[in-house]
């Protein structure tokens, strides 16, 4: 299963890009989507999920133009929108039956299935509740479940752990481990703890264009040897971020501890393990 | 002050910048277009029995003036009604209730931006007027005054009058719209049709429309020579095979007791905004239905489950539309508050008992306006309540999806009728059944394809409340349902214009999936 994404552009006026010339081939496994607000993650997502269609470029699924073909990656797409809706007055079991019967699915299975669903994501307690009473986390679970309704090949989740408490993340992120066996699965979060564990690949964009992509060793190579930590006075930290990269800074007996990126180190600074969050800021703040 | 200025400035730009005010503007001007007959028309807007004035500056400033100000306050209110609800749901709500914004501000700031809104469209009348003037011109000078004056007197403070009771209503009724609708219809009606020509009635006249009326209505007596009545007629009356006569009408000189009546009314609007302010709900509502009943529960699971894809269930494939419309069915069943239904039921059995006369052309008609909740929103409720993203990329959204909401909905409408299409049936009146049925498909699909286009409710709301009430008042071209008219030549029409609504619904859909 290889899905390419050719050179693909999302013009809105003559000088605005939501997406600019990007090119990726994404095999079996999970990609994680890294960029900042307004990098143009849903973009490329909604793209892929033939919500939305490019300017320029085109998509291949096994070699099937999906801008020419919309059902056929519809037939194998979940897809998690970042913002999406609820009918209020449905319960959790008939939203999803009104989900499957929009992709198509049915037979005598489906009502275990969805059962199983809602097991699986803590909701049969309130399943027969009208959905506009559940709490935002409730409702990103519904979202969760109606996107494994049809077995999917192709699985997009934007944002996926909005409004999930701790251990739900937890759990969610087992179940994308669960899927990537089989499955293509792409991950955006402007979160990198989102990512880093469990990503094969990850690509950082920023304004629309793919900034860098491979596997979290080669996007942390940008940084390797770059990372440092300095303690310094609360006063000294404005000037120092004018000139630094600052990852995070922590209170250190009265003092700031400071990790940092840079060629050039300041004296007194101690070399750090170069991580994915290191890589991203750099990426971003550099480019 | 400032700030309560561009809190009204962007509320009014933010409601103004949209596709469906747009498409409001533009069918606006072509209603206006109607507000004075062309010389050779075959219907008219205002006759006092066989008399029209001349197509004087004075006949068009205050014809169009009237007639604005009836029309719009009428649909006006339709089209404000919901500025409170539309803060509700961008979530805008909640983010100004923590601001220290008073309730009267809020209110109040929402009553001028629906007036700005209404007066928008006054301006867009006013300047078609005089385009109309010019258009039909009869020789007569072109006097600025005699559009400007009774345009400021008379459309002008009925639009802050009905921009003051859309807040009122919608606080008071919250989220009932269909009292808010109904009520509305109520008064209005109430309002228009008292009519005894003295100076009190001019003053307690919101619409400032009577005092002309009559001006005009003397002006024909004493050519007539007559003391009694005369037969004056305001809104379109269709047939006019008769040319009429004219009179010379020259405007009026409004006493001062009206002049004064006119602020009056608005301040009376700003005192029921101070009135009603402590009862408005600041959006602290509970449209949420209750879920302490779940929350214990959900917080108290004894165990994480996690779903084990291993373990789930094959998906089968089954492309066919009947879950959809089932689910359609139950979404447009559910919509708004349940004892709405027992009006449903009260109007099927008086469907069923009234003499055919009255529940066919009457009945009928309000029994199906009162789904017009329902029916708004069949093909954009996917963009209101942001599910869009699953509707548009689930399979064959255009063949399977919308077909299933039409189908619900012509379902549910024929279902309300059923009682009425027994009896036709049993008296082997077919044409009636199927004109009924036709009507069906035709109100449907008006809602689908307006809801496509305008990817709101609004426009649909706006025009099935003014197509019912001229059903109630036999209009003989609204009447989509066979209330009135039966000939093979109608119904060809009404089919046709049916078919092109569901292309134009179908084919904008289309191309929105496609971009």
């Amino acid at each position: 299963m290889t899905l390419e994404i050719q050179n693909v552009s999302k013009k809105y006026n003559r000088n605005k890009y939501g997406l600019k010339d990007f090119s990726i081939t994404i095999e079996k496994g999970i990609l994680g989507l890294l960029g900042p607000n307004g990098a143009g993650k849903s973009t490329l997502l909604k793209m892929i999920a033939t919500v939305s269609k490019p300017t320029q470029g085109v998509i291949i699924l096994n070699k099937n133009n999906i801008l020419k073909d919309a059902n056929y990656m519809r037939k194998q797409l979940g897809f998690l929108p970042q913002d999406f809706g609820v009918y209020p007055n449905l319960n959790a079991f008939e939203f999803l039956e009104y989900i499957a019967a929009m992709k198509g699915i049915g037979g005598s299975n489906l009502k275990s299935k969805i059962e199983q669903l809602l097991d699986g994501l803590n909701l049969l307690d309130a399943a027969k509740k009208p959905i506009g009473s559940y709490s935002g986390g409730m409702k990103q679970r519904v979202g969760i479940a109606q996107a494994l309704l049809n077995d999917p090949k192709i699985v997009i989740f934007d944002e996926p752990t909005v409004g999930l408490d701790p251990e739900e993340r937890v759990r969610f992120r087992n179940l994308i481990s669960d899927l990537a066996q089989d499955c293509i699965v792409i991950l955006s979060s402007h979160i990198v703890s989102d990512i880093d564990t469990i990503a094969d690949q990850v690509a950082v964009m920023k304004n629309g264009s793919l900034l860098s992509y491979g596997d979290q060793e080669k996007l942390i190579a940008h940084v390797d040897q770059k990372v440092f930590s300095i303690i310094i006075d609360k006063e000294q930290l404005t000037n120092f971020k004018n000139n630094q990269i600052v990852v995070s800074t922590s209170r250190k007996e009265g003092m700031l501890n400071v990790r940092y990126i840079s060629e050039t180190p300041k004296e007194h600074s101690i070399p750090e393990q170069a991580n994915l969050e290191d890589a991203y800021l750099y990426l971003t703040k550099t480019n | 002050m400032k700030s309560f200025l561009s809190t009204i400035k962007f509320d009014y730009l933010q409601r103004t910048r949209t596709y469906s005010f747009l498409i409001t503007l533009c069918i606006s001007l072509a209603v206006a277009y109607t507000f004075v007959p062309e010389p050779n028309a075959s219907y008219s807007t205002i006759r006092i029995s066989d008399y029209v004035g001349y197509y004087n500056s004075a006949w068009f400033g205050y014809v169009t003036a009237i007639m604005t100000s009836v029309f719009l306050s009428l649909v006006g209110f339709y089209l404000v009604n919901s500025s409170i609800k539309t803060d509700q749901v961008t979530k805008i709500g909640q983010i100004t209730a923590a601001t220290p914004a008073s309730n009267f501000r809020y209110l109040l700031s929402k009553v001028f931006s629906n007036f700005l809104i209404l007066s928008t469209i006054v301006f867009i009348i006013f300047i078609m007027s005089i385009i109309l003037f010019f258009l039909y011109n009869e020789g007569f000078p072109f006097e600025l005054s005699q559009f400007i004056v009774p345009y400021l007197l008379i459309p002008i403070p009925a639009m802050f009058f009905i921009a003051v009771l859309a807040v009122v209503f919608e606080v008071l009724f919250k989220k009932y719209s269909v009292i808010q609708n109904i009520g509305f219809f109520f008064l209005f009606s109430a309002t228009v049709f008292s009519t005894s020509p003295n100076e009190i009635q001019y003053v307690l006249d919101p619409f400032g429309t009577k005092i002309v009326m009559h001006q005009m209505e003397e002006s024909v007596k004493n050519i007539l020579q007559v003391d009694e009545q005369t037969n004056l007629s305001i809104g379109y009356v269709l047939g006019n095979v008769q040319k009429p006569k004219k009179f010379e009408f020259n405007g009026i000189s409004f006493p001062l007791s009206f002049l004064i009546s006119r602020i009056a009314w608005i301040l009376l609007g700003t005192i029921l905004i101070v009135c009603i302010s402590p009862f408005f709900h600041r959006f602290n509502t509970k449209d949420r239905p209750k879920i302490t009943s779940t929350i214990p529960k959900f917080f108290n699971k004894k165990e994480g489950k996690e779903i084990v894809l291993s373990n789930l269930y094959q998906s089968e494939i089954d492309y066919g539309i009947f879950s959809l419309v089932k689910t359609e069915l139950m979404l447009l069943f559910r919509k708004g508050k349940r004892w709405l239904w027992a009006i449903n039921l009260i109007g099927m059995v008086l469907l069923a008992i009234t003499p055919v006369e009255i529940a066919y052309p009457l009945i009928l008609p309000i029994l199906w306006f009162l789904q017009v909740h329902r029916l708004s929103e069949i093909s954009s409720k996917e963009i209101y309540h942001n599910v869009h993203y699953f509707a548009f990329s689930s399979h064959k959204p255009l063949g399977r999806l919308l077909t299933s909401q039409i189908i619900a909905g012509i379902a549910i409408i024929l279902f309300l009728a059923t009682p009425l299409l027994i009896r036709l049936i049993i008296t082997q009146d077919f044409s009636s059944v199927g004109y009924i049925i036709t009507g069906s498909v035709f109100i449907v699909l008006l809602a689908s394809a307006l809801g496509i286009l305008t990817k709101g409710k609004k426009l649909f709301e706006i025009l099935f409340f003014m197509i019912t009430y001229a059903n109630i008042n036999k209009i003989p071209f609204a009447d989509y349902f066979g209330g009135l008219i039966h000939s093979s030549n109608y119904i060809i029409s009404l089919i046709i214009v049916t078919i092109t609504l569901g292309t134009i619904g179908f084919l904008t859909r289309r191309y929105q999936l496609r971009k």
